[in-house]
């Protein structure tokens, strides 16, 4: 059966910067979570999730010993935190918003 | 089994300086780390010193040398900082007046150089270096190399392992990564070194570096479990007792404040980090997708399976560039209607400056309490749109003149006597200098770092 629900149900996320990099540990609350993590979200979905604000690629890296996806979002800071016109110069409230992100559990 | 205890006394340039003295005083820890740079902090340094060859380091370094030291000297705690920023020969000089005011004669300074190659970039230059941009891919600095304002490069702990077997009590570094003051201790203590058989223990240097290096970040601020934070307010650095395997125990005084478990350290472990099982880092390369926590007791969390490989051959560089200027304001509107009477204003400020004929590079009208922070991630107009008891604009342009900013910031202050009924803009903001971050590489063996020490007589 589909159920929907959002990443905050299953996941913890902390973010940060480097230049125009937003990056995003997305971190499950068990084996369980993290393996439908590790399926349904994929780059594709991420990027369209937060839309024109990350105009780069986005990248996904696994950490099956800590339940955890490390993300990787490029042109996602409007050229870096002392050029971007944004109040979140950082990208540190960026990971809360893919705690909004919702996913099908199957 | 020779065990060090190393703690973090500060996450950036700005942080508080109670919780360092509290590790010195109350953690058993012989080294205190300082981090006071980001990555664009050496723009502002570098211009303070073009005005003031005395200054262009963190003006921070007074008070939290002032506060440190005495305790310090006491339970013979060595404080690593890169607190020199863009003049770490001033910052020592600084430091060794605070040391000799305070009594503290017989006191070494160690001061770290090298990182600062912004004098020689016309040189590289010369020899062929291009400096491609690692965010947006061009290939060449010529387009803003005329405006540069900052050349740094993130070295690593060479010097400070050098300053540290000389002596010092203090190592004061420029741009030395956050890494480094950490793993340079670890290393001088163990004696590991850059070179095989140590890389995995180098690593866990590098990887544990990563942990606390950013102060209480790790252990319950900027933290999901914010709710089990215990004693809020009561902010509590972290502390790593490290042995010679390389594994760690992090940990945190023994009195309330803050939260320590395996889960807040997770948190900092995957935070601003990209492939984990490659962190680069200028000491070396860590795999912290083989790391393995555990909660060992109350606020204890056991840290051991790293793996880590040689360090780079090329280093990365921040360089910093003048991009234009900003200028940003405010107004807000209460209810009744305060989302309409936002979309009102909007609507003004658009026509506002077709009517000045403004000229700008970029422009952000964000909804306070609607889309600031997560900007086109939320449903606009939000859903709760009607029942909003107050909402808020902010205005933001990038120009090419601090003129043209300057002019079109009072956009959103005229909205105080302009806009809907109640509308209230505050305080202006100053027009503020962009500098655009340039990240690029260079091969290490072109930016040596050296050190000396100077005694507090």
């Amino acid at each position: 059966m589909n159920t929907k629900v959002m990443l905050k149900d299953l996941a913890y996320a902390r973010s940060g910067d480097k230049g125009d990099i937003i990056n995003i540990g997305l971190m499950a609350f068990d084996k369980e979570k993290y393996e439908i993590l590790r399926k349904k979200v994929t780059p594709e979905k991420i990027k369209a999730h937060y839309g024109p604000d990350v105009k780069g690629d986005v990248t996904i890296y696994e950490m099956p010993n800590l339940n955890s996806l490390e993300i990787v979002m490029r042109n996602a800071l409007g050229g870096g935190a002392t050029r971007t016109l944004a109040l979140d110069q950082t990208g540190k409230a960026k990971g809360q918003a893919l705690l909004y992100m919702e996913i099908d559990t199957d | 089994m020779k065990r060090v205890r190393i703690g973090s006394g500060s996450a950036s340039w700005g942080d508080m300086m109670e919780p360092g003295i509290d590790l010195i005083e109350q953690g058993n820890i012989q080294y205190l780390g300082l981090d006071h740079l980001a990555e664009l902090t050496l723009s502002i340094l570098q211009r303070w010193k073009a005005k003031d060859p005395t200054k262009g380091y963190i003006p921070d370094i007074v008070p939290f040398m002032k506060g440190l030291l005495p305790p310090a000297r006491k339970h013979g705690t060595k404080i690593i900082c890169n607190s020199g920023g863009a003049n770490p020969e001033a910052a020592g000089e600084v430091v060794a007046k605070i040391a000799k005011d305070l009594g503290l004669e017989g006191l070494k300074i160690g001061v770290v150089t090298g990182d600062d190659i912004l004098p020689r970039l016309q040189e590289f230059r010369a020899q062929g270096l291009k400096f491609k941009n690692l965010d947006t891919g061009e290939e060449d600095i010529d387009r803003v190399q005329d405006r540069m304002v900052a050349a740094n490069a993130y070295v690593g702990a060479d010097s400070i392992i050098d300053a540290l077997a000389a002596g010092a009590d203090v190592v004061i570094t420029g741009r030395a990564s956050d890494n480094a003051l950490y793993a340079g201790p670890l290393m001088h203590e163990f004696g590991w070194k850059f070179e095989d058989p140590y890389w995995d223990k180098v690593g866990a240097a590098v990887t544990i570096g990563h942990i606390i290096e950013c102060g209480a970040c790790v252990s319950g601020s900027m933290s999901s479990q914010w709710r089990s934070v215990e004693d809020v307010g009561n902010v509590r650095n972290p502390i790593a007792e490290v042995d010679e395997t390389g594994a760690a125990i992090i940990s945190k005084i023994d009195a309330p404040g803050g939260l320590m478990n395996a889960g807040t350290v997770k948190e900092h472990l995957v935070y601003e980090v990209h492939d984990p099982h490659n962190y680069l880092m200028p000491d070396g390369v860590a795999d912290f997708a083989s790391a393995n926590l555990e909660d060992i007791g109350p606020s204890r969390v056991r840290v051991t399976g790293i793996i880590g490989k040689k360090r780079p051959d090329l280093l990365k560089v921040c360089m910093g560039y003048r991009d234009g200027f900003i200028g940003e304001g405010q107004v807000w509107f209460p209810g009744p209607d305060a989302f309409e009477k936002a979309q009102w204003a909007e609507k003004w400020i658009h026509r506002r400056l077709e009517i000045m004929n403004a000229q700008y590079d970029e422009l952000r009208i964000d909804y306070m309490g609607v889309n600031t922070l997560h900007g086109s991630v939320p449903k606009f107009p939000p859903p709760y749109a009607k029942d909003m008891y107050e909402c808020g604009l902010r205005f933001v342009v990038r120009t090419k003149t601090a003129e043209e900013a300057d002019r079109l910031k009072r956009i959103p202050t005229w909205l105080w006597t302009h806009g809907p009924v109640g509308s209230a803009s505050g305080q202006p903001f100053p027009v503020r200098p962009v500098v655009s971050l340039w990240p690029t590489l260079i091969p290490r063996e072109l930016v040596p770092t050296t050190m000396y020490v100077k005694e507090v007589k």
